[in-house]
């Protein structure tokens, strides 16, 4: 199964960080890329129990996501299901994100997150090659 | 997902996203102004203007005589959504996330 891991250092301790990727009014500071706002959200990984926010663009598309808390160890890990809806706000194939913090020797903190049974892999692995630059053709075209 | 992989097979055809690519610059067209997107017959057309449209990337009505073709806009925004993949989503949050740490130190 894909697995995206992606691995950060952070100047602040561990406690610090795990309020920015678990309280609400923190996770509102960084969740999505640049461009993105949340207008909706139950955003909170202090507890178990279910997510989900919706993210739009400055073009007003909006992309909303959902799943369940899976588990909780302040201030080393949390867990969290994960499925894009579509546009009839059916669930798409579900993955699973585990964020884990390990203390650093300078009071830092070593941040990992990993996102696994990633289905994007698999739906790329089935198309024939060439179609990526006539998509970004397209999207430019649609979104004109 | 199964839809996507259907979405890109029919996109993967030289005339077929010739196609879809006028009616997205020209917006819904009758039939007979696509059948100079490629040099095939009409009835070649029609195939694949059929296979867009089981694959969900276009729409056809009628009026009176004509069959009126456009893109739906549902097949364009399941694209777009699968563009926003995970990598990207991941690493823009995590540079914010450092941006945000570092500005209330």
């Amino acid at each position: 199964m894909p697995t995206l891991t992606l691995e950060r250092h952070f100047d602040a301790p561990p406690e610090r960080v795990f309020a920015f990727v678990s309280q609400t009014e923190h996770l509102l500071k960084w969740w999505g890329p640049e461009g993105m706002f949340v207008p909706e959200h139950q955003l909170s990984f202090e507890r178990t129990g279910p997510w989900m926010s919706v993210m739009k663009n400055d073009e007003g598309q909006r992309f909303k996501v959902s799943g369940h808390v899976t588990h909780v160890d302040p201030p080393n890990s949390v867990g969290f299901t994960w499925a894009w809806h579509d546009e009839n706000d059916q669930r798409g194939v579900e993955s699973h994100v585990t964020i884990k913090l390990v203390p650093a020797q300078n009071g830092g903190t070593q941040f990992t997150l990993s996102h696994v049974d990633l289905p994007s892999d698999e739906v790329a692995a089935n198309h024939e090659q060439g179609w990526t630059s006539s998509l970004r053709k397209l999207e430019r075209l649609a979104s004109a | 997902m199964s839809d996507l992989v259907q979405t890109f097979a029919a996109l993967g055809d030289a005339t077929r996203f010739a196609i879809v690519e006028r009616l997205l610059i020209r917006g819904a067209l009758p039939a007979g102004d696509l059948l100079d997107v490629a040099d095939i017959s009409a009835p070649a057309i029609s195939r694949h203007l059929k296979v867009l449209r089981e694959a969900g990337l276009i729409t056809q009505t009628v009026d009176k005589q004509r069959r009126i073709y456009a893109v739906d806009p549902a097949a364009m925004q399941s694209i777009e959504k699968w563009m926003l993949d995970h990598e990207a989503f991941w690493k823009g949050s995590l540079d914010r996330l450092a941006a945000a740490l570092d500005r209330e130190d």
